[in-house]
């Protein structure tokens, strides 16, 4: 039988090979790294969030009766067996308790009850008994943020201080990069440390002139309180009717606006920084200080490739055509970056990231009682001793910034496949 | 010119609109549009003495002429070009002195001094440039529609749909079919003569009056070359456009040439029409070129070279005038002892018009001080020539 043939005119379409779908590795990592994010990420409103009747925030809620318990799937020995008793029938009273308030005699748990109340950990309780599944899910969603939000800020700045320096190029040029070497040359970790320390400085004075503020308030309202009659007045007391008395407060207010303009207290900010602020604020000072000493190798990279697109001769047909110099540099060169700019942003996230869990780990980077994979890794490592070993406290942390990581350099080498000029384009 | 199909009425607007602009306004053909006079442009190098690209330099076009610049890599052909667009990046380039005088819509400006945003209206309105690589020429991020349109937008104030059309019609010109889909084409998908149309669509669109080519043919296959050279032949005759074509083919400046100039070494070393120069060439270098053309007659041990005939001192005697002492300057000799130098650079050099309209680089002697010519000015078009001779037969001096 022969075999039948078209001619090459009317052969199709061959199949387009799709850059994206080049490399394997690259697309398990994109796979697993949106797991990981929408886990992350996406639970974060649910984990910084505080259940209804209670006060505190999900991630930092624990009783010290459930310490260091290890997951629930994981074999427990004989002191855990008995604490994991203990703590469920504890759970299993509290419950009746809370059931029947007003009863005099409570009947004691029922084996069934007791079952019903043992807790089942995933990941395992750190010290504080606080489910660690919960804290590393809010880790990762802090770590992952500030990796993202820091790799933004260095794309940014890295893109336009390199392409800057090649654009303008000469003396300008040399001097802008001799000022990267330099940057280069001192030790990152010192940078942050600097950074962040004087954003902690910044926090905490206004923190302490908020309280200075505070203070006199509570004693102007003891004076106002014993000259009403009120002798027994205490600040506790007095913070309890600033509360209720709106007149008093206004008054006060007032005076309190004069005693700073006469200078006797510290003048503050309008915006006063509540708990939640300050944490905000302290990340936000993370995340730029790892932003603002990653973007070195950026401007480098962009640098090296905005030389070879200036000798293009489509720039100079630009500016043969009469295309203005900012034009060209933003409509002609940009673009043609485009690449470079989001594979080196792909494989800074990661970096950044893992920046931050460093830092975390040596104690600069995200404060307790937030947690993120750094910290929780550092606290895991504090309960790694010769007498007992509290394993899953450093395993799922650095399991979790190990697949993040990993994940994130795979996608980033897809992207530099996908992008790579070199390949053919059909 | 064709119109497209797509260009209704209402697009046909600002065509009629831009004749009754002054750079499009019936020129007067009798004075030149471009006269560079006296350049000379210089290189830093770290290594030494600042590089003397150009030296001296003196033409001049005339509208609906092409004046053809020949010669090695390295004697300044393009750098002349890219001085008239103030493109030679500076530093480390500096234009050290001389002038470049261009008619701009009626009133003669030096492209040298005029201030910047002026030199960019010049740049692509005026003054359009095509360039050697088409394969690199045109930006591979964008769709060659946007980048006509960005060249017609950048000196013409027509709205985004005026321009498209406007494009439209310019990739008819230079005749790629199917306009509409090919501009939202990106560069790749274009083969090499058609990218070069593409750049000589982009750099027509706002109808220069004057178009630089730096070797526009040299990348590309004869076929496509001598179509492109055809092409822009016609686009010249339509609309009185005058053209500087910067190549080492010989062929090329036959075929396409009116007035010739060769340079060597930064310095124009002949200066004539282009029958002139091709049956009575008088540097030795010039002969030197026409005689390194293999011959399709008659068979040789070994071609000839150019420096063989240059090496020959017999032919640096044959010049007019060589009896009052007029020698032809060759950087490679020693100076003539009677040799009179002006003050400061190139001052050894003199550009001779030693027979009517026939210029010739040689040393300023004596002999040459006392007959200053006039500055190389050639209103020849071969198209207008009654008497053009009907074939380009080269002298081989070295056959003869």
């Amino acid at each position: 039988m022969a075999e039948k043939s078209i001619p090459a005119l009317m052969a199709p379409a061959r199949q387009r090979d799709n850059p994206l779908t080049r490399s394997v590795a690259g697309i398990c990592g994109m796979v697993v790294l949106a797991i990981l994010v929408l886990a992350c990420v996406g639970t974060l409103p649910w984990t910084l969030g505080t259940p209804a009747g209670e006060n505190q925030a999900r991630y930092e809620q624990g009783t010290l009766a459930g310490a260091l318990l290890p997951p629930a799937w994981a074999p427990h020995d004989e002191t855990e067996q008995a604490q994991l008793r203990r703590f469920a029938e504890l759970r299993a009273t509290e419950e009746i308790v809370r059931a029947d308030p007003d009863a005099i005699d409570h009947p004691a748990p029922t084996e069934e009850q007791i079952r019903a109340s043992t807790p089942r950990p995933l990941f395992g309780t750190d010290k504080l008994g606080r489910d660690l599944f919960i804290r590393c899910l809010t880790g990762g969603g802090i770590s992952i943020g500030i990796g993202i939000a820091a790799a933004a800020i260095s794309v940014v700045i890295g893109t336009l201080y390199g392409a800057l320096a090649a654009y303008i190029g000469g003396r300008v040029d040399a001097l802008l990069m001799r000022i990267v070497d330099v940057l280069y040359g001192l030790p990152y970790i010192l940078l942050v440390v600097l950074l962040a320390v004087a954003g902690d400085a910044i926090v905490s004075e206004m923190t302490t002139k908020q309280a200075a503020r505070q203070k006199w308030m509570e004693e102007q309202t003891v004076l106002v309180l014993q000259s009403e009659g009120q002798t027994d007045a205490t600040r506790t007391t007095a913070r309890e009717a600033l509360d209720i008395r709106s007149d008093l407060q206004r008054e006060l207010r007032d005076r309190l606006e004069q005693e700073i303009d006469a200078g006797r207290l510290p003048r503050l900010k309008p915006t006063e920084l509540s708990p939640g602020q300050r944490k905000a604020l302290e990340v936000g000072i993370l995340l730029v200080a790892i932003g603002g000493v990653s973007w070195l190798t950026m401007a480098r990279v962009v640098r090296g490739q905005v030389l070879s697109l200036k000798a293009q001769p489509f720039m100079e047909a630009a500016r043969a055509m009469g295309v203005p110099g900012w034009r060209q540099f933003l409509l002609h060169l940009l673009p043609n970056l485009l690449g470079p700019i989001i594979v080196y942003a792909t494989l800074t996230v990661p970096q950044a990231i893992l920046q931050e869990s460093f830092l975390s780990f040596l104690g600069i980077g995200v404060q307790e009682p937030l947690p993120s994979w750094g910290n929780l890794a550092a606290d895991g490592l504090k309960e790694l001793n010769t007498i007992k070993t509290r394993w899953w406290l450093l395993l799922f942390p650095c399991v979790l910034l190990a697949t993040t990581l990993l994940a994130l350099n795979f996608v980033g080498e897809g992207l530099r496949e996908a992008f790579d000029p070199k390949r053919s384009r059909n | 010119m064709t119109t497209t199909p797509t260009a209704t009425p209402k697009t046909e607007a600002p065509k009629v609109a831009k004749a009754a602009n002054p750079k499009h306004a019936k020129r007067d053909e009798s004075t030149p549009i471009l006269r560079v006079d006296d350049l000379a442009v210089s290189f830093d190098n770290a290594k030494g003495p600042r590089i003397q690209a150009v030296d001296g330099v003196r033409m001049s076009i005339y509208p609906r002429q092409t004046l053809a610049v020949v010669g090695e890599s390295g004697c300044g052909k393009s750098v002349t070009a890219m001085s008239a667009l103030r493109l030679v990046p500076m530093p480390p380039g500096r234009i050290d002195r001389g002038a470049i005088h261009f008619d701009h819509q009626g009133k003669m400006i030096d492209l040298v001094k005029i201030p910047d945003p002026e030199m960019r209206k010049v740049r692509g309105g005026e003054i359009a440039m095509i360039f050697q690589e088409p394969m690199t020429s045109l930006n591979p991020v964008y769709t060659v529609g946007d980048q006509i349109v960005e060249a017609i937008t950048l000196h013409q104030n027509v709205r985004t749909a005026e321009a498209y059309a406007l494009a439209a019609r310019a990739m008819t010109d230079v005749g790629i079919p199917d306009p509409e889909s090919r501009l939202k084409a990106y560069p790749h998908q274009f083969s090499g003569g058609m990218r070069q149309r593409v750049m000589i669509a982009m750099a027509l669109a706002c109808e220069p009056t004057l178009l630089l080519a730096d070797e526009p043919t040299t990348a590309l296959d004869v076929t496509i070359q001598a179509q492109i050279l055809e092409l822009l032949n016609e686009l010249q005759n339509t609309r009185q456009m005058a053209i500087m074509l910067i190549t080492h083919d010989l062929g090329v400046v036959a075929e396409n040439a009116d007035v010739v100039c060769v340079m060597y070494a930064g310095r124009v070393v002949e200066y004539a029409n282009v029958f002139e120069l091709f049956s009575n060439p008088l540097h030795p270098y010039t002969r030197g070129l026409f005689a390194s053309i293999p011959k399709m007659h008659g068979r040789l041990k070994r071609l000839i070279t150019i420096s063989q005939v240059v090496d020959n001192p017999e032919e640096f005697k044959k010049l007019p005038g060589a009896d009052r002492g007029i020698r032809p300057w060759w950087p490679w000799h020693e100076p003539p002892k009677d040799l009179k130098p002006k003050p400061g650079p190139a001052g050894d050099y003199y550009l001779q018009e030693v027979k009517p309209d026939h210029w010739v680089g040689v040393w300023r002697t004596g002999a040459v001080e006392d007959h200053e010519s006039r500055a190389p000015d050639l209103q020849y078009r071969v198209d207008d020539d009654p008497d053009k001779p009907t074939s380009l037969k080269p002298t081989s001096p070295a056959a003869g």
